[in-house]
Order: structure tokens, then sequence, then C-alpha cells
């Protein structure tokens, strides 16, 4: 029972943590929380599903289509949903837009690729069994993502840039970078990222339009919990996030499991409201 | 020329006159209107593609056999888009614009729940195949009719089979958090607790959630002897069963219909795990302990085959429920005439009416017409030709 629970607990945590690194990314360039991220996981299994499993293309040629059209989206999910509102942040407007953008996303999905789950294709074509590429594959996916990130935004100049518009985009643009290609850039990371978490996860969620909500719902709470746009965090708060879960589904089980998990969740923030691991936010006065 | 608004209002009052006028000198010869409203496209599109098959050759046959006296079958079709508002607009279209007899469908329940109360006040007769219990009610609707067995039938066949035939007596039920799943469950523990079993493990779990090994633990170490699924998603029945198969845990599955389709089939891990899976399916359209069919349907098959309907990515009893309906219509037309009173007084008093799907039986007090004993269960893995056969213990 400990196996099952560390392994698949910490298997879907990597998923979560990784929608929560979506969320963040975005956030980061933008102040804009989209609601797109959980849309981006569930697309990046469909797509796989449909370029691999449905066209028989390679997996390699599969992945990368994938990633390439969660960029696609995010770049669109920034022009349609996150630039027009950009100037009344305070109205909190993206909710609303992104949130419309990601339904119909996944109503779209529903009409074309149906409401049906379909299977997700094995990846790598090894034996069933113990430590199986369904566990391993998401974790693989989320350590590529951390070490990537951490690369990209300490050592090359594009990452410099990216942290410097997070930091404050009027400075940013004041000594000439070019916010709007940035923001757009952090967009189309984002969107490969999402995309990468649905695609190393489908053989675990399968190939399904109602994973959207799913990854929507429990990818915010590693952002809320870890602090919001924290990525270190984040990924603490998925990993016992799906711990969490997964020893909740064991004891309690059914549908308490995820009042358990929702209920530790408002205590957690009552206590810390700015997250496990974030910091407390300053307020100009 | 511009067209003023007291023209308009006259042109279309004279409209109006003129087409009451000349109804009755039409009436005898024009064709019979029956509307029509199955979910053709949309994520529920599958049953009403299964049904539409049917129906298409039986409005066929009638007319080419001349009609019901003399007058041809002129079917109506509003396809409901598998969406409730869409069913509800077509109901309104067929009764006010169309003016048809009778309406046949909605074929799911959902886009059922809403156009059966409009039907009712239009005082239109129909004709459905959907399965929840509240979709009939002789006394609110009057006019509405059942050709199909209810969800409590179906519960009931499955809590027979695996009480009387397979004789077990500790029974896990689980479903999905859905308003299907959470009701089917709440419907049958009750049933399967009055009928002497011990409901070891009761749960509804999140169809999306995608570890259900805890809770198939959870049933093993209460000492369940069957799991009874309640739920239509595919992704949630194949999880259920591929955990136990990899528990490699030995114990009957019998349930909803869903475990028997095509998409469950798709997301099996090992094909060898749909062994021991026991859906609902309907005596008629199953094949028996010899491999054979029924005469009736065996004799049906043929006609299919001949007009060369499509079997294969379909299933049998869809294809029969929606060729029994309309021949069932015109039969109440025939014999009575094809005044709403009339279609339904017949209805009313029909006795075993002979269909493909099933031999169905009205009163004027009970308008399920579906018999209970032609409700059972079928071997998930034995689909050929869009029928199974018999799961084992039933007599031929």
């Amino acid at each position: 029972m400990v196996v099952s629970i560390v392994s698949t607990g910490l298997a879907i945590g990597c998923i979560y943590a990784l929608i929560g690194i979506t969320y963040n990314v975005m956030f980061s360039a933008s102040r804009v929380f989209s609601f797109t991220a959980g849309t981006l996981g569930m697309l990046g299994g469909v797509l796989g599903s449909l370029f691999i499993a449905q066209m028989g293309m390679p997996v390699l040629v599969g992945f990368v289509l994938v990633l390439a059209t969660g960029a696609i989206f995010g770049i669109a999910t920034e022009i349609v949903a996150v630039r027009p509102v950009l100037k009344s942040l305070d109205q909190h407007l993206y909710v609303l837009s992104t949130l419309a953008l990601a339904l119909m996303a996944q109503q779209f999905t529903a009409i074309e690729w149906g409401t049906e789950a379909r299977p997700f294709p094995r990846l790598f074509d090894i034996p069933r069994g113990g430590f199986d590429q369904q566990i391993w594959l998401p974790m693989l996916a989320c350590a590529a993502v951390i070490v990537g990130l951490e690369l990209l935004y300490r050592h090359t100049l594009v990452g410099r840039a990216f942290l410097a518009i997070s930091e404050d985009n009027y400075a940013a643009r004041a000594i000439g970078l070019p916010e709007r290609r940035l923001r757009m850039a952090s967009f189309a990371l984002a969107g490969m990222i999402g995309a990468l978490a649905g695609f190393a996860g489908g053989e675990m969620l399968l190939a399904f339009f109602g994973n959207a909500p799913l990854l929507t719902f429990y990818g915010f709470v590693p952002v809320a919990l870890g602090g919001m746009g924290n990525n270190r965090g984040a990924v603490v708060a998925g990993l016992l996030l799906g711990l969490f879960q997964q020893a909740a589904n064991f004891l309690v089980g059914g549908i308490f499991a995820s009042v358990a998990v929702f209920t530790v969740f408002i205590i957690v923030l009552l206590a810390r409201p700015e997250g496990l691991a974030g910091a407390s936010l300053q307020r100009r006065v | 020329m511009a067209l003023t608004r007291r023209q308009a209002l006259a042109s279309a009052g004279a409209a109006a006159i003129a087409s009451k006028l000349a109804k009755p000198a039409i009436a005898a010869n024009e064709p019979i209107r029956i509307g029509y409203l199955p979910a053709l496209t949309g994520p529920s599109s599958s049953t009403g593609i299964g049904i539409n098959r049917g129906i298409q050759l039986a409005v066929q046959e009638i007319n080419a056999a001349g009609g019901i006296n003399g007058r041809q079958i002129e079917l109506i079709t509003r396809d409901t888009q598998s969406d409730p508002t869409k069913a509800v607009n077509g109901a309104a279209e067929l009764t006010h614009g169309e003016k048809v007899s009778v309406v046949f469908g909605p074929v799911n329940s959902g886009e059922s729940l809403a156009v059966v109360p409009l039907l009712a006040r239009a005082n239109t007769p129909q004709v459905h195949p959907c399965w929840v219990d509240s979709l009939t009610d002789s006394q609110k609707y009057p006019m509405c009719f059942r050709n199909a067995p209810t969800n409590q039938q179906i519960g009931a066949a499955a809590n027979r089979y695996v009480m009387d035939v397979l004789k077990r007596k500790k029974v896990a039920v689980i479903s999905d958090t859905t308003g299907y799943g959470t009701a089917s469950v709440n419907a049958y523990v009750p049933m399967l607790q009055a009928k002497g079993a011990e409901v070891v493990y009761q749960g509804n779990v999140d169809a999306a959630n995608p570890d259900l090994k805890p809770e198939l633990l959870r049933m093993q170490s209460a000492g369940a002897e069957a799991i009874m699924p309640w739920s239509v998603n595919a992704g949630f029945l194949s999880r259920i069963i591929n955990t136990r198969g990899d528990m490699g845990w030995d114990v009957p599955i019998v349930g909803q219909t869903t475990l028997g389709s095509g998409q469950t089939m798709a997301l099996l891990e090992k094909p060898e795990y749909w062994a021991r899976v026991y859906p609902n399916n309907f005596r008629n359209v199953c094949y028996a302990p010899g491999g054979k069919l029924p005469e009736r349907t065996t004799a049906f098959r043929d006609r299919l085959k001949s007009a060369n309907v499509d079997m294969r990515d379909t299933l049998l009893w869809w294809i029969a429920v929606g060729y029994d309906s309309p021949r069932m219509i015109a039969e109440a037309m025939k014999t009575a005439g094809t005044e709403p009173e009339q279609i339904v007084g017949y209805l009313n008093k029909l006795k075993s009416y002979p269909g493909v799907y099933g031999d169905i039986t009205f009163s004027p007090d009970q308008h399920n017409g579906y018999p209970d004993d032609e409700v059972v269960m079928v071997e998930a893995n034995s689909l050929k030709d869009g029928a199974f056969n018999l799961a084992p213990g039933y007599s031929a």
C-alpha cells in the first residue's frame, strides 16, 4: 500500500506540479492567472493520442507536434484572452477571458474528439509491471522541466529577460526589452510545459476531454500553496498534493478523498494566505 | 416596393385563413407525419445513429408495402445534436409547426427529460426508448409510452444475475459522481438488500480519478464476491476492469451496458481482462448458448443484411428498437386511426406486441412496456455483428 501511495502519488503530483509551473510561467510574464493551464494538459493527452495512436506517427514526431501545438495554443491565449485585458488587470477580467477560452477549447475537444476517454499509446515498447512507464514518465518530465527552466532563467540572456519583465515590466521596457515579444515567448513556453504534462501523464489520465477541469483545479492548488510565481514552491506543493491525495484515496476513499484534499487546502490558506513558500506581499499605501 | 405593416398583417391573416380552409380537402391522401427526434450528431450520437438505421429501414418497408391504409409515412426528423435545448426546439417545431401526429424520441434520457413535459402539454402522443424512471407517468404524461426498460428494470436484472444465477451474496456497488451514477447506486443498493444481499462496499468516485486500486482493495478486503459498476464512462469502467486484472482478482463484474462497448475495450491493458465482465443486454437480441439468435431476430438480421445495413460498428438492440418503434406506431394507426386519442387508446391496450427488441405490453396505468425477464446479462467479450452471447447460467 505504501509503495502504491508513494509511486502513484508522486507521479500524479508531478503532473500537478507541471500544471502549476504552467500557471506560474504565464503569471510571471503577464500578472495574469490563465485558466487555460489545465486545458493545455488535457490537449497534451488528446493530441498525443491523436498523432501517435490515430494517425500512426512515430512517437518522437508526435511528441514534437504536441509541444508545437501547445506553444501555438499558448501564443493564441496571449493574443486572444490576455492582451486585450492587460490594461485593466485590477478588474480581474482575465478570469473571464481565459476561462472562456479554456471552456471553448474543452467543448471543441468534446465535439471533435468525443466525450469518451480514449487510450493513450504506450510510448516505450517495454513490458508493464512494477515501476511502470506511466509512473516514471511524469517524474522524468517534471525533472526535465525543473532543470530546463533553471538553466534558462539563470544562464541565458533570454531567461534573464523573462525574469526582468516578471520583476518589473515598466523598468524592463524602459531599458528597451521587447516586453510584448517576451510575454508571447513566455506563453509559448508555458504552452509547451502544459502540453508536456498531459503527454507524460497520458497513459495514466487517458486522452479525455474531462481532464481539463480536473487539471485546472488540482494544478492551481500547488500555485496557491507554493506561492504565486514560485516554481520551486509549486513543485514541492504539487508533490505533496499528489501524495496526500493518494493517501486519502486509500484511507477514506471515494468522493471523500477530494473533500479531504480541499479541506487541507483551505486550512493551509487560512493559516498562511501567501502560500507555504511564498513571501508575504508588501502593499503600497 | 416597400411593404407596410398593415399589408404584411393582412397577407399573413389571409394565409392563415387559407391554410385552415384548405386542410380538410387534402387530408385523406396526404402522408402521415411522424415526428422523430434522434441525436444524430454530438457526443451522445452513437445510440441515435444505431437507432436511425432501424427506423429508416422500417419506414421504407411500411411505405413499400402500401403505407398505412394507403397513406405513406413521412418521417419529419429534427436532429437534437445531443443537446436538450435543441431537442426542445425540435419538439416545439414538430408539434406547432409541422403538426405531426405522433413523436418518436428523443433517444437519450437527458433530452427526453426536457421534451416529455412539453409534448404532454401539446397533447401529442410520444413513444421513446429512454431509461430514466421518471420519463413515464400515466397520470402526468398520459400520452407518453416507453418501449424499452426502465433503469429500475436494468438494475433489477443485474441484481438477479448476481444473486440468483451466480449465487453471490456479498456485493460491491460502485459508480462515478454523475447524476446517473449516484442515482443508480442509491436505487440499486436497497433493491439488493431487499433481496438479501450484503452490500459490503458502496461508493461514488470521480470518473477522472486515474487510480482505482484503493477502491478495489477496499472491496476485496471487505470480502466482495461481485463488483457492480454503474457508469456510462468508458474510462472509469476500463480502469475498474484493468485494476481487477492487475490485482489478479478473479471476481465477476456485472453492470452497465457500456462495460461491453468498443470504447471500453479500446482502453483495456490486455484483451483477456474482458473475461468475466457481464453488461446488461436484451434476451431477444442475444446469442443463446448454441450460438443462435431467436427466430424473429434471425429473420430481422437477414433483412438488415439484404438491405445492406451496417451492423459491425453499432449494436443490434439499437437498430432493433429503432425498427420496432415506427412499426408499432403504424400498427396503432392502421387499427385505430391517426388522431391522438385513437393512437393512445390503442397503445393503452397493447398486449405482447412482438417487436424484435422485446414483447411490448401497455395498460392505461402502466406505460413502461418492456418485460422484466427479457433484460439479461451478456458476456462482454463476445460481441459479433452487434450482438452478444448470453452470460453463463441463463437457459436458452
